[in-house]
């Protein structure tokens, strides 16, 4: 439905975008990806035939929609980022207008505003002044406007911007009903969008395409692997990785290294092994703050595309991308004084990591600990918590002692 | 044709539901009826000559046709470029000529219904017994709405050109400014330039002077094909002008 071809746009020595090439098929919903001033807005402007590319063409429907602009602009939808509507216009005026813009007649304009206004929950406020409307009522009736024409391809440009959570919600709902008739071409720098409504997904970085596919795949070639997150308390983090090494399943262990009084660890792995962590901290004690399943998101993956950390290694499409984390953690884990404090804290367990049944009322005393160094002075300890909660009304002195009790 | 109707109609009613377009009429209605019964008194009841004071021959009417396209025209291309209209205009199955054809009429129209409001001064005095010229009348408002054409595209061309509606009003102004000097050059050529009368500048001057081609037809109650064409070849070059600056509005 829409094939671009190796389109370029220079403003003066600025290259906008750079070659890109990228083809929809009819119905598909592809997002566009990318930080802001990477091309996006440009790109599609050369689509819908706004902006002339300084090189290469596109085609809608089999039209180019330079030499045959007026029938590519008779079959496109196109919503720009700001929303261009006639505020002294009410907005089934604006409606109208757009209606006898394309040449509709005054019962079938008539009908398709009706239509088109109930499906973006604007009917009532169909006789209210655009101008007095909110950003995200305005956001809903560009999209109605869009809409109106019925067009084969939909061109939005950052069509939730602006919009509550609750709006934002509702306009992801509208663009997946739509996607089952439409092409649609959905641009934004917020990926939770496009992970939501885009099957596919284009990834522009500095005015060019650095990624294509579907948010899985793109995920499973360029990112991160899964892994289980541990955050505990653990005597000997040596022994701790040898440990975990061998569940099975584990690729590899990773040491994050000390945060305060917790030991961080992520189990590389390609399962959920979160029972099999949880079994061996709880049966060796470990004090656990932290167990979870993370799996790489397509957000990770579009900052380091961003950052331009991603590509050199996408294009080796290398499967060991475990490689890069482990030297920090290592590196961090093997610097003096954490790894010789972590001795401090071995006194610890007995307490939190009781997991047996405890009642509202028996509750054991906890202890809470403050490990935030910037409310204790600069001389602080990390390696040495400082429980706040057994101080009594001498806050402060208590808390002093806390500190003083811990083992060294 | 139907996009450019579309547009036409759509910029008419801009200009009237934006203050802006009332409050020129208002101005522009009261200035002229209180001069029209100034002019009336001092030419000792002489209607037609009073008329066709309103309708060129006066200095105010110069003002208001130097001014007024201007301000009519300034927003039209300038403000929906930052507004992003113009993007909405431009991906719309209209063409570039269409969009700048229908704001044109729309200011045009505006300007010929200001003109218009000697045709209420005429019909008083219709009414009070004097005996109006109404071919005159209806000439000299004829060669009104042409030369407002101009001016518009002017403004149109001006409003094309930059982003802030007020520079593209002040552009205008001077450019209609600098149009309407040229007649007084003309006039005065031989002392100012030491020009000899069959000089091809004067010839050159002669094809860009609007009082002389106002003064040849509209004026004496002539309409000739010729002086319309001078308006019309004038306005169309303007407003293709004023196109060529809409298109490169897509890259600049």
């Amino acid at each position: 439905m829409i094939t671009a071809s190796h389109l370029t746009r220079r403003f003066g020595a600025f290259t906008a975008v750079d070659d890109v090439s990228f083809h929809l098929d009819a119905g598909e919903v592809v997002g566009f990806l990318g930080p802001n001033g990477a091309g996006k807005t440009t790109t599609l402007r050369m689509l819908t035939g706004y902006l002339p590319a300084t090189s290469g063409g596109v085609e809608i429907a089999g039209l180019d929609v330079l030499r045959q602009s007026l029938a590519v602009r008779r079959r496109i939808g196109y919503l720009p980022e700001a929303v261009p509507l006639y505020r002294e216009h009410r907005v089934d005026e604006m409606l109208t207008f757009q209606a006898r813009l394309h040449g509709l007649g005054r019962g079938e304009a008539r009908r398709r505003i009706g239509a088109v206004l109930d499906r973006v929950g604007m009917a009532s406020r169909a006789r209210a002044l655009v101008g007095k409307l909110s950003k995200g009522q305005r956001q809903r009736v560009g999209l109605a406007v869009a809409l109106l024409p019925e067009p084969d391809v939909l061109i939005l440009d950052e069509p939730t911007s602006g919009l509550d959570p609750l709006q934002r919600i509702e306009v992801r709902k509208l663009i997946g009903e739509l996607a089952r008739e439409r092409t649609v071409l959905i641009s934004s720098h917020i990926l939770p969008e496009i992970e939501a409504v885009c099957p596919r997904v284009l990834v522009v970085v500095r005015g060019r395409v650095v990624a294509d596919g579907t948010p899985a795949q793109l995920v499973r070639q360029l990112g991160q692997p899964s892994h289980v997150r541990l955050e505990a308390v653990v005597p000997d983090p040596a022994e701790a990785v040898r440990l975990l090494g061998t569940l099975e399943g584990v690729r590899a262990v990773a040491d994050r290294g000390r945060l305060g009084i917790h030991h961080q660890f992520d189990v590389q792995t390609d399962v959920d092994l979160r029972e099999d962590v949880g079994a061996v901290a709880a049966s060796r004690g470990w004090a656990l703050r932290e167990l979870s399943w993370c799996q790489p998101t397509l957000e990770e993956l579009f900052a380091r595309l961003a950052l331009e950390l991603g590509p050199d290694r996408a294009a080796g499409a290398d499967p060991a991308p475990a490689a890069p984390a482990p030297p920090v953690a290592d590196a961090l884990a093997a610097s003096g004084p954490l790894q010789l404090d972590v001795s401090g804290p071995s006194a610890v367990p007995p307490e939190p990591a009781a997991p047996e049944p405890v009642g509202p009322e028996s509750a054991p005393p906890r202890r809470v600990y403050n490990l935030n160094p910037f409310d204790q002075g600069e001389t602080r300890d990390l390696g040495r918590p400082k429980a706040v909660d057994d101080g009594g009304p001498g806050g402060e002195q208590g808390g002093g002692a806390a500190a003083g009790e811990r083992p060294s | 044709m139907r996009g450019a109707w579309t547009i036409y109609r759509r910029e008419l009613a801009g200009l009237f539901l934006t203050p802006l377009g009332w409050i020129l009429l208002f101005v522009a209605l009261l200035v002229r009826g209180i001069l029209f019964t100034i002019y009336l008194d001092r030419l000792g009841g002489e209607v037609n000559a009073a008329l066709s004071l309103t309708q060129g021959g006066s200095v105010l009417y110069w003002v208001l046709m130097v001014l007024l396209p201007p301000l009519l025209t300034m927003r039209m291309v300038s403000e929906e470029a930052s507004t992003g209209l113009l993007e909405f205009l431009l991906t719309a199955p209209v063409t570039d000529a269409a969009v700048v054809a229908g704001k044109l009429l729309a200011a045009t129209t505006f300007m010929a219904l200001l003109w218009s409001t000697s045709f209420l001064y005429a019909g008083t005095a219709h009414l009070l017994g004097a005996a109006p010229d109404w071919g005159a009348l209806l000439a000299a408002y004829l060669g009104s709405v042409l030369a407002s054409g101009l001016f518009c595209s002017i403004g149109l061309a001006a409003s094309a050109v930059t982003n802030t509606p007020l520079i593209a009003a002040f552009v205008a102004v001077i450019v209609n400014v600098l149009l309407l000097f040229v007649p007084l050059v003309r006039a005065n050529a031989g002392q100012l330039l030491h020009l000899p009368p069959d000089h091809w500048l004067l010839d050159a001057m002669r094809q860009v002077d609007l009082l002389d081609h106002l003064s040849g037809s509209a004026w004496v109650g002539v309409v000739d094909s010729a002086h319309v064409l001078f308006f019309l070849a004038w306005t169309a070059l303007f407003g293709f002008l004023a196109v060529r600056l809409v298109e490169t509005r897509r890259w600049r």
